[in-house]
Parts: C-alpha cells; structure tokens; sequence
C-alpha cells in the first residue's frame, strides 16, 4: 500500500490510478493485484484471453463490481471506498457496452438525454440540442427518432457512445464495444472510437480487436489470469513481444 | 328452440325489474372498478419495495403474497365480513368484498410485476447506472417503463378473473348483479334475468379488454 499522498490528484497527469486491486467471488480469485496509471488523453487497450478479468477489472473502476481490496483514483477523486457518491464518480465516467443496452422504449435522442436531465438537469431544450451535438459526432443525429430496434447494431452501439460522451466525462470505458456485432458492422464503431480519440478523450478499452489496439493505444496492457502479465507499447506488446506467454496469443489472434 | 328463447330470452318478463338490474350492474362496476384501481398498484408498490431487498420485509412480503394467492377469495370475504369486527374494525358488505378482492388482486399483480422486473435485462440496470442516474431513477425513467409494457397481458387476465369475483360478493348481501338476477329468476321462475346478467357483464369487461389492448399498443415500442 503506497502512502496516501502519493498519488496525489493530477499528480502526474494521471485521470485514473489503480493500486492493487483485488476482486474475488468466494473462493475464486479474479484480479490479483492490478495496478495502472491512465495519463489525460489516453487510449489504454486491455488485451488477454478470456476469464483473464479484463471486463472485471474495467467494471471496477465506476465500481459496477465491488472491489475486494486495492485502491481506484478517478480524476483527483477517489472512486474506492464507502464514503464515495457513486453516482458523482459514475457520472465522470462513460461506459459502453457489450451488450450495448440502450433503453428499447427510447429513441436514439431519448437515450442519451435522459442523463442530461435527470442528473445534470438541463432543460429539455438544452439536452436536446447538447444531445443531437453528440449524436452527429457518431454520425447518427438522423437516426435522433429512431427507437433502437430500428437501428443496426453498429448504430445502437454509436449511439451507446454518444450517451455516454454527452456527460462530458473524464474517461470513457469501453468493454468490449464491438464483441456483439456482426463483423461488417465493426468498422464504423471502430471509427466513431478513434474520432473519440481525437477528441483528445482518455479512454479504457477492453476489446479483441488487435488492429484497433495496434493503430489506436497509446499503451497495451496484457491481462493473464487476473494480473497485469506487461505493458507497454502497442510494438512491445504485440508485434514483438518478449514474454512467451504473450507471443502465444498474440500468433493466436493473428488470422 | 322455442323452449329456449322462452326459458333465456324472455325480455319482457323483465320489465318491472329493469331499475333493480341496473343498480346491481352499477355495484358491479363500482366493485370491479375499485378492485382493479387498488389491487393493481397496491401490487406494483410491494413489488418496487421488494426490490429494495429489506430482509425482514421481503419475508413479511413474500407470506403476504403467498398466502393471499392461496386462499379461496369467497372465504376471504366472508373473514372480512365476519371476523373483522371482532377485531374492531366493522365493514359493510360492499367494502368488505372490495377489500378482500383488492387485496388477493394485489397479490397476485405483485408477482406478475416481481416477474417483469426481474424479466428486464441487467444491463438496462448497468446502462442507467452508469450514467449516474441514482436506483430510484432507474427504476422510474427506464425499469418501469418496460416492466409495465410485458405486464399488461397477464395483469389484464388476473384483473378480469378476480374482478369477476365480485360475484361472491352476493354470500354477505351486496346487491351486485348476478346477486340481483339470481333472485329474480326464483322470484319470475325463469332463468331470463341471468342471460340479461351475462350479457351485462359482457358489457362491462369487453370494454376493459379492450381498453387493455390499446394500452398495450400505447406503451408499445417499435420492434423492427
């Protein structure tokens, strides 16, 4: 356990800090000590096989799972604890994701105002007009009336993004976003993912996709049964790895 | 043939107790109307405080619902009617039958609504969740909404079986409409006066289905 003040809020540019987290279900042991440091602007991709605790260890971080043990700074804030206003520190951060879940009995405008309402309580004019802003940053502001059965799933996932970019939060989680889709539909997430980017957005992304984790991420950071195994480079990583263990998967993924 | 428009379709034998008939057609509407407007959100409420998993309560709760889609509801009315003033609480016949309908209707919409909750996918929860929104929003702004829509079909079963049980009502003395018209088939000696009672409540619940499909259709939303 470090001291406190030693990471310090924006210390060193970081907006997320994890500090030996643990997470068990019983017995079973998902995360073994994760420690990470996410800089302001950018894209850290969290590769690794199944059942490594990827989306276990994403979920911890707006603690839509509890974690057992360990310490989460998200923005200056602490996130871990049980003085913590979950719904402050979940409104700082974005999540989309792999089961898309956007609310079937809302329109695409619908699902992403309904937090700009109820939780930042704008008008219904402003979260309208902010909302249709972030919708055509994902290239959907047409599709504004469409209820999400009448979307593609590429469709409903950019608008999964586009509700949760509307909150203007510090960091995006992205848990696996494309793992639904239907392959052709992939790409156009893939893209709304690095206009986000560009955006200057820091983001954590679980996802399968090696091309997107060799051409977006700033840093890979390879899971292997609940412990960070390295991280480093995408070129580190995954083009020339050292670790036997990631050469593996990396020549497994590669199709 | 004859025989059966004689003994079932013999209107103008009515004709002196029209005013009779339709004041227990009204009692019947009023009986059925209260049951539906108090059993129905008297169970959405048990099942929102269900949700908030308070053990001693859901144990309270899952007895009381349990126990109350057990009991026969002729029984119940007349443990209302009867026993009830031995604890100090004395109600008239009408409020009795209300009541004990009202309550087992409750019952059983709770679990209908339970059901619904539990049918709406997890992630919808997460979704909400992680935008900030608070558990009570959630459930209001995006649980709710869908649970009401997949409960209609079987709410509208339970709220015409159990609004057709104002029938018993007639076991404690309240003038409803199949009461009325029972005693005036003894009194005329022909059955007429149940075919007008059938027909009345026909009149009353074809309408409620009604008005159940169009709900349906208004909290549909679009599939494809």
């Amino acid at each position: 356990m470090i001291a406190q003040d030693s990471i310090g809020p924006n210390g060193d540019g970081d907006i997320v800090v994890i500090d030996g987290l643990r997470k068990s279900y019983g017995a079973v042991e998902v995360l073994r000590g994760i420690d990470l440091k996410v800089k302001k602007g950018d894209a850290v991709v969290i590769v690794g096989s199944s059942g490594s605790g990827k989306s276990t260890c994403l979920r911890c971080i707006n603690r839509l799972e509890e974690p057992t043990s360990g310490r989460i700074v998200v923005g200056g804030h602490e996130a871990t604890g049980k003085n913590v206003d979950l719904n402050a520190l979940r409104r700082r951060i974005g999540m989309v994701f792999q089961s898309i879940n956007l609310y079937p009995h809302k329109t695409a405008l619908g699902n992403v105002t309904l937090a700009l309402r109820k939780v930042i309580g704008l008008s219904k004019a402003e979260a309208d007009a902010k909302a249709l802003k972030h919708l055509e940053l994902v290239g959907l502001a047409h599709k504004a009336d469409s209820y999400p059965a009448q979307l593609s799933g590429g469709q409903q996932q950019r608008v999964g993004i586009a509700r949760a970019m509307a909150l203007e939060p510090q960091v995006m989680l992205f848990d696996e976003p494309t793992s639904a889709l239907d392959p052709e539909l992939v790409g156009e997430v893939l893209n709304v993912m690095v206009r986000t980017k560009e955006l200057g957005m820091t983001m954590i992304v679980v996802t399968h996709e090696m091309q997107f984790a060799r051409d977006v991420a700033d840093r890979v950071v390879f899971m292997d049964h609940g412990s960070v195994l390295a991280q480093g480079t995408p070129e580190e990583i995954l083009v020339s790895p050292q670790n036997p263990r990631i050469r593996e998967f990396v020549t497994r993924t590669k199709s | 043939m004859d025989q059966i428009v004689r003994y079932f379709f013999d209107f103008p034998l009515m004709a002196d107790y029209w005013p009779d008939i339709l004041k227990g057609f009204l009692i019947t509407v009023e009986m059925s109307v209260l049951t539906v407007v108090i059993g129905i959100p008297l169970g959405l409420l048990i099942a929102i405080i269900r949700l908030y998993g308070i053990k001693p309560l859901n144990a309270l709760i899952i007895f009381y619902i349990d126990f109350f889609r057990s009991i026969p509801q002729l029984v119940l009315i007349v443990l209302a009617y009867f026993a009830l003033p031995h604890l100090g609480l004395i109600l008239d016949p009408f409020t009795a039958t209300v009541v004990a309908l009202a309550i087992v209707l409750s019952a059983f919409a709770e679990e209908i609504f339970w059901a619904g909750i539990n049918a709406v996918h997890k992630g919808q929860w997460e979704a909400g969740r992680s935008t900030g929104l608070g558990f009570t929003q959630t459930l209001a702004y995006i649980i709710l909404p869908q649970v009401v829509r997949i409960s209609i079909p079987p709410l509208t079963n339970r709220a015409i079986g159990i609004s057709k049980g104002t029938t018993l009502g007639s076991v404690i003395a309240v003038p409803e409409l199949l009461s009325v018209t029972s005693s005036i088939q003894s009194n005329v000696a022909n059955p007429t006066a149940l075919t007008v009672g059938a027909l009345l409540f026909l009149a009353l619940f074809l309408p409620f289905v009604r008005f159940t499909r169009w709900l349906e259709q208004a909290y549909a939303h679009p599939r494809s």
